[in-house]
């Protein structure tokens, strides 16, 4: 029906209503790209790929946030991708000043190297 | 229970996606990432075409496809690219992708926020460290990847794992959204105009009827609510007296607002899709209902956003506050901290160096990378 328009943007009076299926294409995208960057932060041993795929889980769960909030046309949601920025924000500085600590230790970025601090 | 799409069709496409996501992962031999990330790709779209195929008048716009494919693809290359820098510019593509579905969700402030924050921030932060925590070249493979770039760990049971999870999702999401109906009582987004009068009259005051003539007079401004604004409005039969308390405008302390409501009025009978009275110095009132409000008089995201953010979650704004001013110490505590090798690391790096000196001596005078009197100094001193 709308696939050929461009959806009207927040900037217009009222979006039109959103329907559950049209909501679920973009939870599907949400959970494959929370997949991927699960497996990713599984099998690479890169320890800043490792983290680089945490943020892309939090980019997954922006992603389902901002679905809903545009689903039940309020702004919680949006308003909860701001704190998930800041969140990540904050963990990509405390995470990478981790991560040259742990290099200058071992000089490499090899997770597996780190395995005696297994409990 | 409803999964939207057939179950064959649903878990065949995380099964195929599955496979493709580990037939695209770096591994020993030649990992075949297009082949990998075609059979993934077919996945998604076999799931997108069996949605529409049964729901042709609710799938999404086109550039929701567009943009999901450049974000899914964009992310197999993070996990899957060998080299770090190229993976996190991959990160950047598919942020930038991510911003293009906020767009489609009418999240346009978010998705400035998200590339300046995001691509233009944190990304710029991790190219930097990349190249801060790079290892020397080493003597058999000057400028080769690493070789925990190149191997992945355990692909396979990772790969079996995350999809298994990714059907569960799947299918928890499907038959949650399926229930779901968009509820138009909840389309409270331009309350807030009610305590926003400037705004109101600036777009009131630049706006033109369809003869040329402006909109308002001159001394005509919002009207704060008040019984005589309930007589006007009941006289003009856009509401029932009756109904007044219940959706007068209020400020967030309750107390009455401007007299505008941009919800059509619910549970009346009277077919009024919202309005707002105007009073002039005089005090005559009159009602200008929402049909006749000038095109560009609504809330934007932005100020919706802001309005969220300020009048419900307060405290979780001072929480925030908190957590980066604790981040920003501690990463200047962990910046400030000298750190030893230890000695397995020194060791290797000592006999590194010098096998790199050797081969430096071999090729005669032509590659000095490194002359042992500074091999040894850098073996034995700490690392800063």
């Amino acid at each position: 029906m709308n696939y050929l328009t461009i959806l009207t943007l927040a900037q217009g009076p009222t979006p039109e209503l959103m329907s559950g299926v049209t909501l679920y294409h973009y939870l599907a995208v949400s959970a494959a790209m929370f997949v991927i960057g699960l497996i990713g932060f599984m099998t690479r041993r890169n320890l800043i790929i490792m983290f680089l795929c945490t943020e892309l889980m939090f980019q997954a769960a922006g992603i389902a946030l901002i679905a809903f909030s545009r689903f039940h046309l309020n702004h919680s949601g949006e308003s909860f991708v701001i704190f998930v920025l800041t969140v990540a924000a904050a963990e990509a500085a405390l995470a990478l000043g981790l991560v040259i600590l742990l290099f200058r230790r071992k000089e490499t970025l090899d997770g597996t190297r780190w395995t005696e601090l297994q409990g | 229970m409803d999964l939207l799409v057939s179950p064959i069709l649903l878990y065949g496409a995380c099964a195929l996606g599955g496979l493709g996501v580990a037939f695209a992962l770096p591994r020993k031999r030649v990992s075949p990432f297009i082949l990998g990330a075609l059979v993934a790709a077919i996945a998604l779209g076999a799931l997108f075409i069996g949605l529409g195929v049964r729901y042709p008048d609710q799938i999404p716009n086109i550039h929701f496809y567009v943009f999901a494919f450049i974000s899914l693809g964009g992310a197999l290359r993070v996990i899957t690219h060998a080299r770090p820098v190229y993976a996190a510019l991959y990160f950047v593509l598919t942020i930038l992708a991510s911003c293009g579905l906020y767009l489609l969700l009418s999240a346009e402030f978010l998705a400035f926020a998200l590339v300046i924050v995001y691509a233009g921030a944190i990304l710029i932060t991790y190219l930097f460290v990349i190249m801060l925590a790079t290892e020397g070249p080493t003597s058999d493979a000057v400028g080769a990847l690493n070789e925990y770039d190149r191997v992945s760990r355990e692909p396979v049971i990772a790969t079996i794992a995350g999809f298994v999870l990714l059907g569960g999702l799947t299918t928890a999401l499907a038959v949650g959204s399926s229930g779901l109906t968009p509820n138009t009582a909840a389309m409270v987004r331009e309350q807030p105009l009610a305590v926003m009068p400037k705004k109101v009259e600036k777009a009131l005051r630049e706006a033109k009827t369809p003869d040329g003539k402006p909109l308002i007079q001159p001394g005509e401004r919002l009207a704060l609510a008040s019984d005589k604004v309930r007589d006007v409005l009941a006289a003009a039969n856009v509401i029932k007296a009756d109904q007044w308390p219940l959706i007068m405008p209020r400020n967030h302390q309750g107390e009455p607002a401007y007299a505008i409501n941009a919800q059509p009025t619910l549970a009346t009978g009277v077919s009024a899709d919202g309005w707002l009275v105007l009073t002039d110095d005089k005090g005559t009132m009159r009602v200008l209902p929402r049909s006749q409000w000038p095109s560009d008089l609504y809330l934007s995201n932005t100020e919706g956003v802001a309005f969220d953010l300020i009048d419900a979650h307060p405290g979780a704004i001072e929480i925030a506050g908190v957590i980066l001013l604790m981040a920003m110490i501690g990463a200047t505590i962990l910046g400030r901290k000298k750190v030893d090798m230890d000695e397995a690391a020194r060791a290797e790096a000592a006999a590194k160096l010098r096998q790199f000196s050797d081969l430096g001596q071999h090729l005669g005078d032509q590659a000095p990378f490194v002359s042992p009197a500074e091999a040894q100094g850098a073996a034995a001193g700490s690392t800063r």
